[in-house]
């Protein structure tokens, strides 16, 4: 997806509204209202209905996206948590928010978001990003970005004294109603996600015959899609995650795994208070299970797991070898490999340290330098760190 | 019906008419009679008034002086009962309060380390026959749907940011579990609340649907495992010379402010949360309670109605 095919692509924008809301209920076709370009092999992803994508919307959401000014107290950005070099992750293990609490869990990489059965990792009400970003902008434990009801209205008068914002909300709500409002701006910066697809790495040209890969990789491909390493059974299709919905889905399933991190007692528990969607539910099956994250550009989305409390690749393959991970000393103290509430599809897996090693070689070609790099997705302000230090 | 016809077949015709003319009557008798009601309440701890403000009332185990953070609840479905047994809907007005038969009680004025903004609703308004009342049935909570001019509209799952007033707070928002807060009850403890490994100045109490599933193909709320709207009855309550007192004190008699003793720093509806499985286990038996015609005593009847607040 080139900025060029983009701009080109922005000529689609003057499709009418309801040829997009079509897009829903066409299960093959819809390709080509999308805005954006698709790899070829890539589903259309399903869209809310009111909320088609235009190039303008995407263009706004963008702004929005590197704009502090979206915070309640101007300190912090979507992108202060999400950038693009980092496959839109942040690197920390758990983000500090516009007030400096820190959140509970792991900042997601973005890409093929769109295609996300639910959003954050265990949360099987959340089904769109439009809902999805409620929990960032409003949410109150924690912090993150500070919208409340009482810097609501003022944040949206922040907007509007922006005479490039003037321009740009004109274009994406063009109309009679009044386009600065929360609505447009949450349905703008989901727009602005569901552009950010990455399908050019170097597995993906290897599929379409452009790019060979080492025999490292091509080992740990075999071994990755294999019986004997078992990751595609959560991390398959094309966005190598089992949490796949697209415009033509008949049935949506969302899966939610335990994969052995924890267990603090005999029976399971995993630390509060990022219990998986135990959280949501309160059943004693649901403890630990998160949803497996897409693995595009997981080089680059370090550290890992949804408290972001392993550091490296080569850890995360050793604890799957293992068949869990054996906390010996400390407070979260416990043998995760005995976790009885544990997926079946872990712990069975013997792999020798070349094996491991080949298997992070296939992982790294999953890396899609184009969408690290995208103008089309960068910074639009020039000069946003998307977080200002805080003065306390 | 077959049965009844064959047994009063000869007196059908006059059955008809009877059936025809009460049909016929009884709304016209409703119509020409409905008034303007108005429902009272006050925020109360025991037998103080609980505001904002440095003032603090004793709560729970210990009876720890606690200053108050947010009051907040959505209620819904308010039907009055008349003196000869019988329950009348309060048809709710709509207005910044009230939407399809909801309304939300707001007892926090945004002074002094409060919440919210200096509004205040301690009320609800509606139309009913011209009775004489003696009692109130109503639900606290939002429900998944209400009716608004024959068209089913979505309530506790509703966009925040689309939805009319007052679905349209922030703060009643509660996004992680796809609904919203029904009761949003904060406090802050003199103690502050001591936790396994820190201590923290509020002790709050968000009670709402848990355990909700969305639609991914649809992307909506489906269903949730515990929906948490709690019927509340009261008897002996006149609305036109009384009000109702919702009672914290009395919620919170079993709770210790001063620690928690897991999860949420006291009790955000989460089923295995030590705090919750106290005040669940009260209201439960209040339930209970309410099924055998006694009242609720988590609100309580005050004379006099004079000093509503508006």
């Amino acid at each position: 997806m080139k900025s060029g095919r983009l701009v080109l692509l922005g000529a689609l924008a003057a499709l009418c509204l309801s040829a997009f809301a079509q897009i829903n209920q066409s299960p093959t076709g819809g390709r080509e209202r999308l805005p954006w370009g698709l790899p070829p092999d890539f589903p259309v992803p399903r869209i809310p209905m009111d909320n088609p994508p235009t190039q303008a919307k995407f263009e706004l959401g963008r702004h929005l996206f590197y704009d502090r000014r979206l915070s309640g107290n101007g300190k912090l950005a979507c992108a202060g948590c999400h950038r693009q070099e980092l496959a839109f992750s942040d690197g920390r293990p758990l983000s500090p928010g516009s007030t400096g609490e820190n959140t509970t869990r792991n900042a997601q990489h973005l890409g093929n978001s769109a295609w996300h059965t639910t959003y954050t990792w265990a949360n099987p009400v959340l089904t769109t990003l439009e809902r999805q970003m409620g929990v960032p902008l409003f949410g109150e434990h924690p912090v993150e970005m500070g919208v409340n009801d009482q810097n609501r209205d003022r944040i949206i008068e922040r907007l509007r004294k922006q005479p490039i914002y003037r321009h740009l909300f004109q274009a994406a709500y063009p109309g009679p109603a009044p386009a600065f409002s929360w609505q447009n701006v949450i349905a703008s910066i989901a727009t602005f996600q569901r552009g950010l697809v990455t399908g050019n790495s170097r597995f993906d040209r290897y599929q379409r015959g452009q790019e060979t890969l080492s025999e490292s990789e091509m080992r740990g491909k075999d071994l990755f899609f294999g019986e004997k390493a078992e990751c595609f059974h959560c991390h398959g299709g094309f966005n190598f995650s089992d949490q796949i919905a697209h415009a033509g889905s008949r049935h949506v399933a969302a899966s939610f795994h335990n994969t052995g991190l924890y267990n603090l007692d005999e029976r399971g528990s995993y630390p509060e208070p990022s219990r998986g969607v135990y959280d949501i539910t309160g059943q004693d099956e649901d403890m630990g299970r998160f949803r497996a994250p897409s693995l595009r550009n997981v080089e680059v989305t370090a550290p890992y797991m949804h408290d972001g409390s392993v550091r490296t690749l080569e850890e995360v393959l050793s604890i799957y070898a293992a068949g869990g991970r054996n906390i010996e000393s400390g407070k979260s103290r416990g043998d995760g490999r005995k976790n009885p509430q544990k997926s079946e599809l872990i712990g069975t897996i013997k792999l020798t340290t070349d094996e491991q090693r080949d298997i992070i070689n296939f992982l790294k070609t999953l890396t899609d330098q184009d969408f690290l790099r995208n103008l089309a997705f960068a910074d639009p302000w020039g000069t946003s760190p998307g977080r200002r230090k805080s003065s306390k | 019906m077959v049965m009844l016809s064959n047994k009063f077949g000869l007196r059908r015709p006059l059955f008809s008419f009877l059936l025809i003319a009460s049909l016929s009557i009884v709304p016209a008798l409703a119509q020409t009679q409905q008034e303007r009601i108005e429902v009272g309440f006050r925020l109360m701890a025991g037998h103080s008034e609980v505001r904002c403000g440095k003032q603090t009332v004793p709560l729970g185990i210990g009876e720890v002086p606690s200053r108050l953070k947010d009051a907040r609840l959505y209620i819904h479905d308010v039907r009055l009962l008349a003196a000869d047994g019988s329950l009348h809907p309060l048809h709710l007005e709509t207005n910044a309060w009230q939407y399809a038969n909801l309304a939300l009680l707001d007892f926090e004025d945004g002074s002094a380390g409060c919440d919210g903004d200096a509004s205040l609703n301690a009320k609800v308004v509606g139309l009913a026959p011209k009775l004489v009342y003696t009692g109130i049935r109503f639900e606290i909570g939002a429900p998944v749907q209400g009716m608004v001019s024959g068209q089913a509209v979505s309530l506790n799952h509703s966009n925040v940011e689309t939805a009319p007033a007052p679905l349209d707070v922030l703060a009643m928002s509660w996004n992680w579990q796809g609904g919203r807060k029904f009761v949003k009850l904060e406090f802050y403890p003199a103690t502050g609340v001591q936790r396994e490994s820190d201590k923290v100045k509020a002790w709050t109490w968000h009670l709402g649907s848990t355990g909700c599933q969305g639609n991914p193909a649809r992307g909506d709320v489906v269903t949730c495992r515990q929906h948490n709207r709690r019927p509340v009855v009261i008897n002996g309550f006149d609305p036109s010379r009384q009000i109702l007192a919702f009672d914290v004190a009395a919620l919170l008699a079993r709770v210790d402010l001063s620690r928690d003793e897991g999860g949420a720093a006291g009790c955000m509806s989460a089923p295995d949360d030590p705090e919750c499985k106290q005040i669940n286990a009260w209201l439960d038996a209040e339930q209970e309670r309410t099924k055998r015609g006694e009242s609720s005593r988590l609100f309580r009847v005050i004379d006099g109605r004079g000093d509503i607040r508006r």
